[in-house]
């Protein structure tokens, strides 16, 4: 939903967006940093680990962890229309709304596991912190299968780290099967072999 | 009479005149008593055969002109079919007829001599009017009653013979059948007849014989009764679904005996023990195919299936199948003659043919043939090489090429040798002789390399080797390998014995301490030759506690190695022989642990293979769904091993990751190559 101001008011609402911008940036990097951010997290009255700043960031693009550049920041409040903490704030339930468009989730969800990949060459993420990821993005929608998947992740040996085939796997997981029975699930299917071992538990459980 | 146009007249006439002769011969021969009636029959067919002759010849004209020109049925056809008509159908001889012949039949079937020219002279006569009056006349009733009288029959053996016994009956009857037929019956009989007898006699009873407690097939297999099996091979060859009757009962009965041989405890003790049972039960079905199943393909690939799938249940045959080449070739085979040596030889073959895991026979072989080569322990180097070849012709090149390598090196080593000690032949008159194999890494079986502290005389020798290689191979490195040597020391103990002894490298380092102290306790050892612990108490266990072989004498006498303990040489030693051999250099079957290290190991080495063929596979097809790249991935690697379907996703997984492959956006079973 790409709003675009016209003429003056345009120019007025982007002066304002980069003063809002400079306001919380790092002076010598020019970035907002992740202590700029705090800040503006408790502005905005949103803790930090909150899933809306996650889907604020997906709105910006943002590519690194952790900081905004101008040009993310721009991207982002010009498409959601809004240039105070105010304006923002309310802008928020919105972007809740889009983003759970189930045409706009996935590209959200793997937006995600990019946004969390810290190094250059980084591929996977640690066990850890995928079941926090997975807490944020899938908990609300699928609660229950994210419980059990979060408990089998810490449990299990054999991967340390989750790569992104396997990331999209679980979305695909809980979309695609019925909970908790199971019953479609076809192991001789293309499925990652983490979710075939996750089944099987699932089912030693259940006994 | 036709010339003057009187054909007509002529022709009923002969009509008319035959069938009232022959009226009267009906007459006659139903008169006749008893036995008498047949002959009777027969000779009255035999005047009317002659006579037929004679009206033939002439009314010849007749037959040429009248006859086909009126369209009326030839003189000779004319008189078999009155013949037909008067006599045979006669009403007083039409049943009376059969009923005669079935009679004889039956006698002759219950023991009893009948005449059978004149058994023959009437069916021919039947023959001859007609094969329709001959099956419907004779034949028809002949199987019909043919059948009920095997059907009883076979229903009483049946109940009273064994299966053996049983066959040879079934096997006489048809026998019996089939001489009847070329004796007095028309051939054509002879399919028909025997069907019915194969029916009644065997299919009926199938599956009751074969399952027969105390005589059927398995015990006929258990017992080798090649005779009993080539007659039920041949008897059942000839019912629908005979053949795999009882092919299914020898694969069920093969596949469990298989089943119970590589299960059972006592047997799996003994490696070679195991192997040789494996070859004995594969020789006796060999011969029972040979002898009683005539070589039959189906059996052979029955047979070939079910060692396939009890050899492969025991995941240990791969190490015992190399364990008892090792034996062999170590001293199985000495004083054998080529020939034997190839058969036996070609035997292991086949069983190593039926492995799913061959990487896994690899390895054990490859260590084992390191320490038979190292430890000049080979019987017959041509044998060895014979092996070699046998396997690249069923494995390729790849299999063995790393073997050959290992062969090379040890021709290469002893050229290095004369090299070294012609060189250093001034200096090196009072050394200890050195032999050096010099093995190159990744042909061996990988050893971590440790070290330990040789005797000084050997270190100051290993240092001029390694001078004099490197100085002729520069950029290699070179590690010796001190836990895989041997030595040879010459001993005098203390009563004046002399002895040489034949021990392993880090036995040498022991003993040769001793040459300087007359005490030494289990620290002291360590310290000086720097051995690893556990292979420390090893070799003095070998050392100090095995009967004949204890050259050294502990405190106290306990079998364990303990850190106090202290060591002498055991002056009292005794032994027969002037070699004592003392080293602990031979192929054994592993403990548990080495075995699941090289499990391990086996698993990591499939790994890489796994990928390439995902690779291969996937470059020349581009995009391929999940089921059939596991499908193709199995089949390419099925020379080497069984691959695991989840193994195979974990490595298509692990190739995504490193964007060798992706999977299709719409559809995640497919999966496609990335160039």
């Amino acid at each position: 939903m790409l709003c675009l101001a016209t003429g003056k008011a345009a120019s007025k609402e982007l002066e304002r967006i980069d003063q809002l911008f400079f306001s919380y940036a790092n002076n010598s990097s020019g970035l907002i940093d992740p202590e700029g951010i705090e800040s503006f997290c408790s502005d905005l009255e949103v803790d930090h680990t909150d899933v809306r700043i996650l889907m604020l960031a997906w709105k910006m693009q943002a590519e690194k962890q952790g900081y905004f550049t101008l040009d993310e920041w721009r991207r982002g409040l010009r498409a959601l229309r809004a240039d105070t903490i105010v304006k923002l704030k309310k802008a928020l339930p919105d972007l809740d709304k889009e983003v759970r468009r189930p045409s706009t989730f996935e590209d959200f969800y793997t937006y995600a596991f990019q946004y969390c990949l810290t190094e250059e060459k980084q591929k996977s993420i640690d066990i850890e912190s995928i079941c926090v990821l997975l807490d944020l993005v899938l908990g609300s929608r699928f609660g229950p299968q994210v419980d059990y998947l979060v408990q089998y992740l810490k449990t299990q040996t054999d991967y340390k780290v989750i790569n992104m085939d396997q990331w999209k796997g679980f979305y695909r997981f809980c979309t695609e099967i019925s909970f908790p029975d199971l019953s479609n699930y076809d192991p001789d299917s293309a499925w990652p072999w983490i979710l075939d071992n996750f089944v099987d538990w699932m089912r030693a459980k259940q006994g | 009479m036709v010339l003057h146009k009187f054909g007509e007249k002529l022709y009923s006439g002969l009509v008319g005149t035959m069938t009232l002769h022959l009226q009267e011969m009906a007459k006659t021969i139903e008169a006749a008593q008893g036995n008498l009636f047949l002959e009777e029959l027969n000779r009255k067919w035999n005047d009317h055969n002659k006579a037929l002759q004679m009206i033939r010849d002439i009314l010849m004209y007749m037959d040429r002109t009248f006859i086909p020109s009126n369209r009326k049925t030839p003189v000779h056809e004319l008189g078999l079919n009155l013949w037909r008509d008067n006599v045979i159908h006669s009403s007083k001889i039409q049943t009376r007829l059969l009923d005669t012949l079935l009679e004889l039949i039956q006698k002759e079937r219950t023991g009893e001599i009948i005449n059978r020219g004149l058994m023959r002279n009437i069916i021919k006569m039947l023959m001859d009017l007609g094969s329709s009056v001959y099956q419907e006349d004779f034949e028809k009733h002949f199987l019909e009653v043919s059948a009920d009288f095997y059907r009883a029959e076979s229903q009483d053996f049946i109940e009273c013979c064994d299966c053996g016994d049983y066959l040879k009956k079934a096997e006489r009857r048809l026998n019996e059948e089939i001489e009847r037929v070329s004796l007095y019956l028309d051939s054509k009989s002879e399919t028909k007849i025997t069907n019915v007898v194969e029916k009644e006699m065997i299919a009926s009873h199938m599956l009751r014989l074969v399952h027969m407690d105390n005589s059927g097939l398995v015990n006929m297999l258990i017992d080798d009764k090649y005779e009993d099996l080539g007659r039920m091979y041949n008897l059942f060859r000839r019912v629908p679904n005979g053949l795999p009757t009882i092919r299914d009962v020898m694969t069920s009965h093969l596949r469990e005996t298989g089943k119970q041989l590589v299960t059972d405890a006592e047997k799996l003790k003994d490696p070679v023990e195991f192997v040789q049972c494996l070859l004995n039960e594969k020789d006796k079905y060999d011969k029972i195919i040979n002898l009683a199943f005539s070589n039959d393909k189906t059996f052979q690939n029955a047979l070939n299936s079910s060692f396939e799938y009890f050899i492969n249940l025991n995941p240990r045959s791969p190490e015992f199948i190399s364990l008892f080449v090792d034996e062999k070739l170590r001293k199985g085979l000495k004083g054998v003659s080529e020939e034997d040596v190839e058969t036996i030889l070609d035997k292991v073959m086949m069983l190593f043919r039926y492995l799913q895991e061959k990487d896994v026979f690899e390895k054990y072989y490859k260590q084992h043939l390191a320490k038979r080569l190292l430890s000049g322990k080979t019987v017959s180097d041509d044998a060895e090489r014979s092996l070699i070849v046998k396997l690249k012709t069923e494995c390729g090149y790849q299999f063995t090429s790393k073997l050959e390598g290992m062969f090379t090196d040890m021709k290469t080593s002893q050229d290095t040798m004369q090299g070294f000690y012609a060189a250093y032949a001034a200096e090196l008159g009072d050394s200890p002789t050195l032999v050096v194999q010099v093995l190159t890494t990744g042909s061996w079986p990988t050893q971590p390399s440790i070290t330990c502290n040789l005797p000084a005389e050997m270190s100051a020798l290993c240092e001029k080797f390694r001078s004099y290689y490197l100085g002729t191979h520069t950029g290699r490195r070179l590690s010796w390998q001190t836990n895989m040597g041997t030595a040879d020391l010459k001993a005098i103990f203390g009563k004046g014995q002399k002895h040489e002894l034949n021990v392993s490298t880090y036995q040498m380092c022991v003993l040769m301490l001793f040459n300087s102290a007359d005490r030494l306790s289990y620290k002291e050892i360590e310290q000086a030759t720097e051995i690893p612990s556990s292979d420390l108490r090893r070799c003095l266990q070998s050392l100090a506690c095995v009967k004949g072989k204890n050259v050294l004498r502990k405190e106290p006498m306990s079998k364990d190695i303990g850190e106090e303990d202290a060591f002498f040489v055991n002056d009292k030693f005794t032994s027969k022989f002037y070699k004592v051999k003392i080293g602990t250099v031979v192929a054994q079957k592993e403990s548990e642990p080495e075995k699941q290290e090289t499990r391990q190991r086996v698993e990591e080495d499939r790994k890489p293979q796994i990928e390439a063929a995902i690779v291969r596979i996937m470059k020349s097809r581009r995009v391929l769904d999940h089921n059939n790249i596991i499908a193709e991935v199995t089949k390419q690697l099925q020379s080497r091993f069984l691959a695991n379907p989840g193994e195979i996703k974990k490595r298509i997984e692990s190739l995504i990751e490193r964007d060798f492959l992706e999977r299709d956006s719409s559809d995640r079973r497919l999966y496609r190559y990335l160039a």
